[in-house]
């Protein structure tokens, strides 16, 4: 069984629909992308899944309950986390702070030492800027805290979102490669991304979204050699 | 010469008020800077903390500084009730809809109050006697309330600061969504912030009541200074709101002894608008 299942959802922003009727399944402890163009409703599935946005029609299962009408704050208790495309730190508060916010959840709570140390293992500048204000971060340095702030609430599920947007590649592999060691932690994660090639190439199985549909789906080393794939988003 | 004696005389009463218009403003500005609604019923809240001590003190008998206590935790409460009642649910809609429901709350309880206490003025009738200072004679009063207020102000800080549910309204005021997110209950934090923001409020009203006379709409006055120190100290910042109303209340010394005390407002409100159109942040720089 699916540990996450979303089932035909629609939703969209006041009287503009955006999804219409979008299906997706991640199998436990794998890597999944969703890759699609700019506008397509990467964003408002993640939304609508946790909750800040309400679905129109549809249902959102995780661990086989029903969760479709539940707050974002309850899904983040389950272990349903997402890390908001654009970072969207705590600007005002320090490095560490972000960090401790992030394990705001009851069940992440106890398990703070932890999560703390695994996260400085895994980003060191992190554990160097600890006192600094986030807004004063560099944007690669944002980015790690959001995934890292995303960790501290002790994900079962960690959905994020749009991980390379304007990064620099060597910053973008470093954070693809803080994945896979995510994955080896047993961490099931839905990367929403619009470098397709770059998700393909380290998910196991992958959705392509097109208007508000998804259009393909395949395990991701099958998707990559797709004809329709490669023309019109890898530009092969 | 007959200025600066003057001068001496009026100014630490005006620092030690300072002090306590300080706390009033913390109340008003917590509530805007984390949800960004601004509570017009500041005023009648401030107010109901003035009968509050009255009604402790005159009818029970309870030492005004021990009424704090009882006063403080029914404004917490009195701010969740306001909070889920009126400001809830249109706390995502247009500034306009949570001005009126802020004003509404401030209406009614003004008309109640009217109703119950008529507007004739009231006055607690304590003392603490007060000793001289060179020229000037510091009230007991006001010197213990300029030191409740510190204590005020410190111990906000150090609960937005230090603890838990302090950092969980600075994650609020900073990114409801993303604190959302994280598995903070938001909505509890907002209910939260509301009824802190109130308790300040009804503090500030109850420490005024040990040396001014009052009514129902005494709180107006305070209300508006309130918004004058938030332009000046900056929003949901206790230690600015604190200097802020040591600026206020430094002015309120300094302005008698040159022209008529008629004028304090005219200055203080000029000095907001000024502030408004040179420095719209605020002056230490807050950020909305």
């Amino acid at each position: 069984m699916p540990i996450l299942e979303i089932n035909d959802v629609s939703s969209g922003y006041g009287e503009v629909q955006i999804l219409w009727g979008s299906s997706l399944a991640l199998e436990q402890g794998k890597l999944t992308c969703l890759v699609g163009g700019n506008g397509v409703g990467k964003t408002t599935l993640l939304r609508t899944v946790m909750g800040l946005l309400r679905p129109w029609n549809g249902t959102i299962a995780f661990q086989g309950q029903n969760v479709s009408r539940m707050p974002a704050f309850t899904k983040a208790e389950m272990g349903l986390v997402m890390v908001p495309e654009g970072r969207q730190l705590f600007t005002d508060m320090s490095v560490y702070e972000n960090l401790e916010m992030g394990a705001s959840n009851k069940r992440a709570t106890p398990k703070l030492k932890d999560n703390l140390e695994r996260v400085y293992a895994m980003f060191p500048r992190l554990k160097e800027r600890q006192a600094q204000k986030a807004g004063t971060l560099s944007g690669g340095e944002q980015q790690m805290l959001a995934v890292a702030r995303g960790i501290m609430a002790d994900p079962v599920v960690l959905m994020i979102d749009e991980l390379s947007l304007g990064l620099a590649p060597v910053l973008i592999l470093s954070l693809f490669e803080s994945l896979k060691a995510l994955r080896e932690l047993g961490i099931t994660i839905l990367l929403v991304e619009q470098n397709v090639q770059m998700a393909l190439a380290i998910s196991d199985y992958g959705y392509v979204l097109a208007e508000g549909k998804v259009e393909l789906q395949g395990p991701a080393r099958e998707l990559i050699r797709n004809e329709h794939v490669r023309e019109a988003y890898l530009g092969l | 010469m007959q200025q600066i004696t003057l001068l001496l005389t009026s100014l630490p009463d005006g620092i030690l008020l300072g002090f306590v218009y300080g706390v009033a403003a913390m109340g008003l500005t917590l509530i805007w800077g984390v949800m960004n609604v601004i509570n017009l019923a500041h005023g009648p809240i401030i107010a109901l903390g003035m009968f509050g001590t009255f009604f402790l003190f005159i009818r029970l008998g309870i030492n005004p500084y021990l009424g704090l206590v009882p006063i403080a935790i029914a404004g917490l409460l009195l701010g969740v009730v306001i909070y889920f009642t009126a400001v809830h649910r249109v706390i995502n809609a247009p500034h306009l809809s949570s001005l009126l429901a802020t004003f509404s709350v401030n209406m009614i309880i003004i008309g109640l109050a009217t109703a119950a206490l008529t507007t004739s003025p009231y006055n607690v009738d304590f003392s603490l006697g007060g000793f001289k200072l060179g020229s000037a004679t510091i009230l007991g009063t006001r010197l213990v309330a300029a030191l409740i207020a510190i204590l005020v102000t410190g111990a906000l800080y150090l609960f937005l600061y230090r603890t838990r549910p302090g950092k969980f309204i600075r994650a609020v005021t900073n990114n409801r969504a993303a604190a959302e997110l994280m598995g903070v209950p938001s909505t509890r934090i907002l209910a939260l912030s509301f009824g802190l923001g109130t308790m300040l409020a009804a503090v500030s009203g109850a420490l005024i009541a040990t040396f001014f006379p009052f009514n129902i709409l005494s709180g107006g006055g305070y209300e508006l200074k309130s918004f004058v120190i938030g332009v000046l100290g900056g929003l949901g910042n206790p230690i600015g709101a604190l200097i802020g109303g040591l600026i206020l209340g430094v002015l309120e010394g300094i302005i008698p002894t040159f022209m008529e005390t008629s004028w304090v407002p005219v200055i203080e409100f000029g000095l907001f608008v000024v502030i408004l159109l040179v420095r719209p942040k605020g002056l230490f720089g807050a950020k909305k």
